[in-house]
């Protein structure tokens, strides 16, 4: 099953869906197609004015650009995606490297979506650990 | 680059015995047609993508629980991100600080092999504000 993962870019979690034997959903996989696809129109990154349109089905005109424009790679995947993972609070996806509103709009997304979803914590102890790779693990054995 | 290609990052947990060094000289050793190269925290690995899982799947035999990987957009020492180029490397602070927390998803991982039934933790919770005065007072 094709699992959307929270945040998308996590080694955890990419990792974790794929040792359980589904396929993870993530920001790289829909990054490898863009930066490798040669384009002419818009070297280096390849960000087209189809993508710019794209980010509008998820976020309105007077929303930041720069949710806008990770909603535009993210919302297709979440569209595509047949259950999801959401890990709440990792810590770098706050500050210079991260961005909380479009972590928020995600997760409006997901949970509109309807499908099957589980949230775990960011783990800080080992007994947080234990909890969050057992519940992974019951969540992604249970997804025929 | 065609569809079938694939590069991924093979992350060694910082408690694991096995040294990057080791994962790359490994992977050459399986005598693959693939691009591998050492790097601080494992190592990046490129080709078709059967081969790069079958590499996989034979370097974790090392250590199942603490070798972790996934994809990256980018191609290997593409201009855009490699440094010796120049480039950014702007996940790598994500990166390090999820190669941190590895040692806690191995203890997760041997947990959930063995069936262990955990309980959740309690959730320390925030301090409410009438204590912070009380405290406040205490010590004032």
């Amino acid at each position: 099953m094709k699992v959307f993962i929270d945040p998308p870019n996590s080694l955890i979690l990419y990792d974790l869906v794929e040792r359980f034997g589904h396929e993870p959903l993530s920001t790289m996989g829909a990054l490898r197609e863009k930066v490798t696809t040669l384009e002419m129109d818009s070297p280096p990154l390849n960000i087209t004015h189809e993508d710019v349109q794209k980010g509008l089905k998820y976020a309105g005109i007077e929303v930041p650009s720069g949710i806008r424009g990770r909603l535009a790679i993210f919302g297709p995947l979440v569209d595509e995606a047949e259950a999801a993972i959401i890990m709440d609070d990792p810590p770098y996806a706050f500050g210079c490297v991260g961005c909380q509103r479009t972590t928020l709009m995600l997760k409006y997304l997901i949970r509109k979506r309807d499908i099957p979803m589980i949230e775990v914590k960011y783990p800080t102890s080992e007994e947080e650990a234990r909890v969050m790779v057992g519940k992974i693990k019951e969540f992604l054995e249970g997804l025929s | 680059m065609s569809d079938e290609t694939e590069t991924r990052l093979i992350v060694v947990a910082p408690d694991s015995e096995i040294t990057p060094d080791h994962v790359a000289r490994f992977i050459h050793a399986l005598e693959l047609p693939i691009t591998v190269k050492e790097t601080c925290y494992g190592a990046i690995v490129e080709g078709k993508k059967e081969l790069v899982r079958k590499a996989l799947q034979e370097v974790r035999k090392l250590d199942p629980n603490r070798i972790c990987s996934k994809i990256r957009g980018f191609p290997m020492g593409d201009m855009r991100r490699c440094r010796a180029h120049h480039g950014s490397r702007p996940g790598f602070p994500q990166l390090e600080k999820e190669w941190e927390t590895l040692p806690l998803i191995a203890e997760g991982l041997r947990s959930a092999e063995q069936g262990e039934r955990i309980e959740e933790p309690e959730r320390k919770e925030k301090l409410p504000v009438k204590e912070l005065k009380k405290i406040v007072e205490e010590v004032s």
